[in-house]
């Protein structure tokens, strides 16, 4: 049988939409299934793999909603298979459960999230408002990763990063992008992740696994239940010393400016765009700020953060929420006398001149 | 008139009332609607019967899944005699980046009447790559047998193109609001 071709050979760079970007970095990571219910802003992800999976040897089912979208994306991991989908807003609040189910079985599945306005239905246009339910959502400790993007990029560069962590720790991996980088288009450079020395992490099967367990093998023994206390208990401490063990391999994050600033900006995903322009402007003109971007809002760079906290600086966090970042930062900066404010705007962009003006106001101690 | 009745309009809300001090009349929902995305919206009354208006009248059916099928939706498009449907194309969108991936993109929208090569990277677009796409674009149409209609090129670019591009056809200058717009 002929190899199959490989959906993005060498390097070029190219331009469209950011759900566009997904796909395509999905099938460049070598993902081979996408499980999926429709739901604005995530649904060209699900349009663009459907049209690369019969050039490319692809799989995509459509379920009856994204609780089947969840669990049937699990059983593609359960195969060896490199699995995903992608969902958004109310869609992300039934995908928790089967995420649950993922933490408690150490199973690879990645999720893209392309936030929209809650809480509800809300608006299928753009928010930040699921920075809690993505990080730390589902009846359980919030055992998973979640990189937050925040150009084109990004969303290339970290799906296939997602992959690559979920199946090398074992752990759910989340994409959390939103609706505006999901449907804005800008020039992004596709590549074949292997040329640049990338090396993808083989799937393996959970399940039918060769050789007759307990005599060539160790037997699975896949739970997801676990009859007592005490039983669950030491299950949940086991996934919990493994997640804080490999927690300093995964954390990530951006930073600039902070050595002698007197004000440091705290943004993540599309907002930091702008926090990043005005940052580096009134840097030019003398003003001492420096910005924060946590690249993983969970394992959360608290370390990195207490560090330039530790100075005296005052933290300005800005999102397109209200104070969902924020809580990580102050969760982060437990017991530190930092001083933190905030600019809450959910559900809608967050201006540069806003964020100028309130940078000054704090530079100037008011 | 917006035809995109899944993801309309409302992304060019920042750029409407400048249009419209150019003299455009933007038929296009702006904030009144029930729901947008999967809750759907209704089509404004005044698109179904866009066709019958003075002077020239552009449509744009969007992007995506159901491709030029929102035409359907206009009163007379079937039968119009000075309807035409352009395609426009970007070579270095990855779906359209050879002349076979082209000529199936053109098959699958149904009715085209030409194509119109918009090849470009936003504000990195080269002159190279808007010669690039004028050659795929036309090799594209020879097989489909329509004609290329325009190539189109941000103004910055036009006069380092030129009145025709490399394969003989006529640019056309576009000055860019998209900046300007949600996305």
């Amino acid at each position: 049988m002929p190899a199959k071709p490989k959906p993005v050979e060498g390097e070029k760079k190219v331009f469209m939409t950011g759900n566009e970007v997904v796909a395509w970095a999905a099938a460049a990571a070598g993902a081979e299934c996408m499980y999926g219910y429709p739901i604005t802003p995530q649904n060209e992800i699900m349009h663009y793999w459907t049209r690369l999976a019969p050039k490319f040897g692809l799989i995509f089912l459509q379920t009856e909603d994204e609780l089947a979208a969840g669990f049937t994306m699990l059983g593609g991991v359960l195969a060896g298979r490199k699995s995903f989908t992608a969902t958004a807003g109310p869609g992300n609040t039934l995908m928790q459960e089967p995420l649950s189910m993922a933490e408690m079985m150490r199973l690879p599945a990645v999720v893209v999230i392309q936030q929209r306005g809650g809480p509800s239905t809300g608006q299928v246009v753009y928010s930040q408002q699921e920075v809690t339910l993505t990080s730390l959502g589902g009846n359980g400790e919030g055992l998973r990763v979640v990189y937050s993007t925040s150009s084109h990029q990004d969303l290339y560069d970290y799906t296939i990063k997602a992959f690559n962590t979920a199946w090398r720790y074992r752990f759910p991996t989340f994409v959390l992008g939103d609706g505006y980088q999901g449907k804005m288009r800008e020039p992004v450079v596709m590549y074949d992740p292997e040329l640049r020395g990338v090396e993808l992490v083989p799937a393996e099967p959970y399940v039918g696994r060769p050789g007759t367990p307990g005599v060539d093998r160790p037997p699975a023994h896949l739970r997801n239940a676990y009859s007592i206390e005490e039983e669950l208990y030491e299950a949940v401490m086991e996934l919990v010393r493994e997640y804080e063990k490999v927690a300093p391999e995964i954390v990530e994050h951006e930073a600039f400016g902070v050595d002698g600033a007197r004000v440091v900006a705290v943004a993540h995903g599309v907002v930091f765009r702008a926090v990043k322009g005005v940052v580096r402007e009134l840097r030019q003109q003398g003003v001492p700020v420096g910005y924060f971007r946590p690249i993983t809002l969970r394992p959360f760079p608290a370390d990195a953060l207490r560090r330039v906290a530790a100075t005296g600086v005052r933290l300005l966090v800005v999102e397109s929420a209200y104070g969902q970042l924020a809580r990580l930062v102050k969760e982060a900066l437990s017991g530190l006398p930092a001083e933190v404010h905030g600019l809450y705007k959910p559900g809608v962009l967050v201006g540069q001149g806003e964020i100028a003006t309130r940078i000054k106001t704090l530079v100037q101690g008011g | 008139m917006d035809l995109d009745v899944v993801e309309p309009f409302f992304t060019l809300r920042p750029i409407k009332r400048e249009l419209e001090a150019r003299g455009l009349q933007v038929v296009a929902r702006e904030r009144h609607t029930l729901g947008l995305g999967e809750t759907g919206v209704p089509l404004p009354a005044e698109a179904k019967w866009a066709l019958r208006r003075e002077g020239d009248v552009i449509l744009d059916v969007g992007y995506g899944a159901y491709g030029a099928q929102t035409l359907n939706l206009v009163e007379g498009a079937d039968r119009h005699p000075d309807l035409q449907v352009l395609a426009v194309i970007n070579v270095a969108r990855p779906m359209t980046a050879t002349v076979e991936d082209v000529v199936a993109h053109v098959r699958e929208l149904g009715r085209v009447d030409g194509l119109i090569n918009n090849t470009h990277l936003g504000e990195e677009t080269t002159v190279e790559l808007v010669q690039e796409g004028a050659r795929l674009v036309t090799a594209a149409a020879r097989l489909l047998g329509l004609p290329v209609v325009a190539t189109s090129v941000v103004k910055e670019l036009a006069p380092l193109l030129g009145g025709r591009d490399v394969m003989g056809n006529p640019v056309r200058v576009l000055e860019r609001f998209m900046p300007r717009a949600f996305w």
